[in-house]
């Protein structure tokens, strides 16, 4: 979706501190230029096939179907991307980016730690220095994709300054950026920010959403009628979304975290509920959870890639214009559904993404059979191993992880 | 010319350069901070920088963005901010208090009417990291009105073309940042910073402060002849951290030497 001056609606813009203007300015020109060279995109395009296995399938869901009773369910299935997300897309398109801008290193940001780990495997493979950014909470939550970023050489800093999640890595890359704003690259890895990333961002997802036209198309003749993604910053909803706005017979719906209820700090939903207000902060407007003197608010999720405090400024124009219907999920409605589709399908989503699942779950028996419903399945679950073990109160997995102990500490 | 502008043109008679010394509202607390204010102003710095705390302070480094959070568990207001200002205003005559605050805090009481609020306040200007030039048309109109000036920032990576365009929009004074990076950290190699005030310079004829890093005697007369004001920010607030109110009052003292 093109921005107006990078405004989408009264939300966007470029709200950065001075240093940071002329590798903005840059950053502007080259996609800008990256965006209309045709050799450029077919050069991501490529990347996404031979790097990371696309096109994904659109996988129908007999079972899960039969026992709603209702819409025939399908999934999108960004879980098969490599590092198990739809965080590659992302960094694929802005990796060559970077090459072509010539400069050698890149920092990021990471929630729940699949971007760092895109960032971390995209800096392997182009030849480019990686800083991550990571809350010291987020990296309790997510110690195995911790692991890997290091593995693969990037250096992981844990940002230890207030709620210590995705929006205090946030604040910390850029303060990185400002101090070396023409050698490196900040690689935001979601639709946020200031211009042109959410437009940048949102373009490179949008692969996903192409394909699920075209798949559509093969397999059932027909476009879908609905289709669900979970909301954090909002690449993989614009990803999948943005490519159907103009269908308005596809209805477009975003599920944000529910978390543990309405209350400040328990949940992540800025665009229902009248939860959320319009705010500039971390250089773009849109809507914030905040209080009455504009102080960003803590927020919560069981999913540590959905715990942020603001939302992708197209998001947020599409749900105020009514072309996205927002709702939320709670964390354990989505642990239900999560469940529910493991059992049924043998499909392992992420948390984050088990809140499109619980949205869809909750809508798919008031609809027809004739109609089709895509859940897009962002990222995969495997990485959410120690937070579903600790959710289902698994008792082997904890007497496992003793034995482990007592063994590496016995070498 | 402004009447911030003229302010330190006539302050600048007297002495080869000014000081512009930052203070956290609400940190430890708001009567800490105001003390300290009053102790900053007692000891005739110029000009006060009064920043409103904010969640997300994105352009400070450790020791600010520390203090702003340590501020926030008081949950400080705007509003009761401005009329401490004006206190301040009102008992020291002689010297300006900015407000500096990121946008967000600013934007949620109103950019159209803070302006006319800060003015009755005592206000003597804004200092705002995260609102461009090119976003703040209103913003600006606003100042206009009320007559006070939004100060605006130089950087070592401001093009040319960039600097000519925030100069010709400019009042009161420019706020040149001295280096990369965010506040706090050490400042770089003189000969840059020298040459760097010396291509503002030629743009300009408003009085130039230059600010991130600088905390000593030394850096402050270095500064003497190529600026007109000496901001320190971390180095007070590091001095407080350290010291407390006297060691803030010692540094001063210092400066002033």
């Amino acid at each position: 979706m093109k921005s107006d001056q990078g405004f989408y609606g009264r939300f966007g813009g470029s709200y950065i501190p001075e240093i940071l203007h002329a590798s903005q300015r840059d950053l502007l020109a080259a996609w800008q230029e990256a965006s209309e060279d045709p050799a450029f995109m077919a050069l991501v395009d490529r990347e996404m096939q031979q790097y990371s296995g696309r096109p994904t399938p659109l996988t129908p869901c007999p079972n899960l179907s039969r026992a709603l009773g209702g819409a025939r369910i399908y999934l999108k299935r960004e879980d098969l991307n490599h590092s198990g997300a739809h965080k590659m897309n992302n960094v694929i398109g802005q990796g060559l980016l970077v090459k072509r801008m010539g400069k050698k290193r890149i920092i990021a940001e990471t929630g729940a730690g699949q971007h760092g780990v895109a960032s971390a495997l995209i800096a392997a493979r182009l030849g480019l220095d990686c800083t991550v950014y990571m809350g010291a909470r987020d990296i309790e939550r997510q110690y195995p994709n911790v692991f890997w970023m290091k593995q693969l050489g990037a250096t992981v800093v844990p940002v230890t300054s207030g709620g210590q999640t995705l929006r205090d890595a946030l604040d910390e890359a850029l303060r990185d950026w400002s101090a070396d704003p023409s050698g490196s690259h900040y690689l935001i890895g979601t639709a946020c920010g200031p211009a042109p990333y959410p437009e940048m961002v949102a373009q490179f997802q949008s692969v996903i959403g192409r394909e699920v036209r075209q798949q559509s198309l093969a397999q059932f003749g027909a476009l879908p009628d609905r289709i669900y993604a979970c909301v954090g910053g909002g690449s993989n909803a614009a990803g999948i979304l943005l490519p159907f706005l103009d269908d308005p017979e596809v209805e477009l719906v975003g599920i944000e975290a529910g978390g543990r209820g309405k209350a400040p700090g328990e949940h992540s939903i800025r665009l229902s509920d009248d939860l959320g207000s319009p705010g500039i902060a971390q250089g773009f407007s849109t809507m914030f959870l905040q209080d009455d003197q504009g102080q960003l608010m803590d927020t919560h999720s069981v999913a540590a890639g959905l715990d942020y405090v603001g939302v992708s400024p197209i998001l947020a124009h599409l749900a105020e214009a009514g072309r996205i219907r927002m709702d939320a999920a709670s964390d354990d409605e989505t642990m239900a559904a999560f469940g529910m589709l493991l059992r049924h399908e043998g499909v392992i989503p992420a948390l984050e993404s088990a809140h499109a699942v619980a949205g869809a779950l909750r809508e798919a028996p008031q609809l027809s059979p004739e109609q089709r419903v895509v859940i897009n399945v962002s990222g995969r679950g495997d990485k959410d191993i120690f937070n579903v073990a600790s959710a289902l109160q698994d008792p082997e997995f904890t007497g496992f992880l003793q034995r482990y102990l007592e063994r590496e500490a016995g070498r | 010319m402004s009447a911030l502008q003229s302010f330190i043109q006539q302050q600048r008679g007297d002495r080869e350069i000014l000081l512009m010394t930052h203070v956290v509202y609400g940190y430890p607390s708001v009567d800490e901070s105001l003390a300290l204010m009053r102790d900053l102003l007692g000891a005739g710095v110029e000009l006060l920088e009064v920043q409103f705390p904010f969640s997300d302070p994105s352009a400070d480094g450790p020791s600010i963005l520390h203090a702003c959070h340590a501020a926030l568990v008081n949950k400080p207001t705007l509003a009761q901010c401005l009329e401490d200002i004006g206190g301040l205003a009102r008992d020291f005559p002689d010297s300006r208090v900015l407000l500096m605050s990121y946008l967000n805090p600013l934007y949620r009481y109103g950019l159209e009417r803070l302006p006319a609020d800060a003015v009755k306040a005592g206000v003597g200007g804004f200092i705002v990291p995260d609102l461009p030039l090119e976003l703040a048309d209103s913003f600006r109109a606003a100042c206009q009105d009320a007559a006070v000036e939004p100060v605006w920032m130089l950087t070592p990576e401001t093009p040319e073309s960039r600097m000519r365009e925030i100069c010709a929009a400019a009042s009161g004074f420019l706020y040149c940042v001295s280096r990369r990076g965010v506040t706090g950290k050490g400042t770089g190699a003189e000969q840059p910073l020298d040459d760097y005030l010396a291509r503002i310079r030629t743009g300009t004829d408003l009085p130039l402060a230059v600010g991130f890093g600088i905390r000593s005697a030394d850096q402050v007369r270095a500064l003497t002849g190529k600026a007109d004001i000496a901001i320190l920010g971390s180095g007070i607030l590091d001095a407080f951290n350290d010291g407390g109110r006297a060691a803030v009052r010692d540094l001063v003292k210092s400066l002033r030497g």
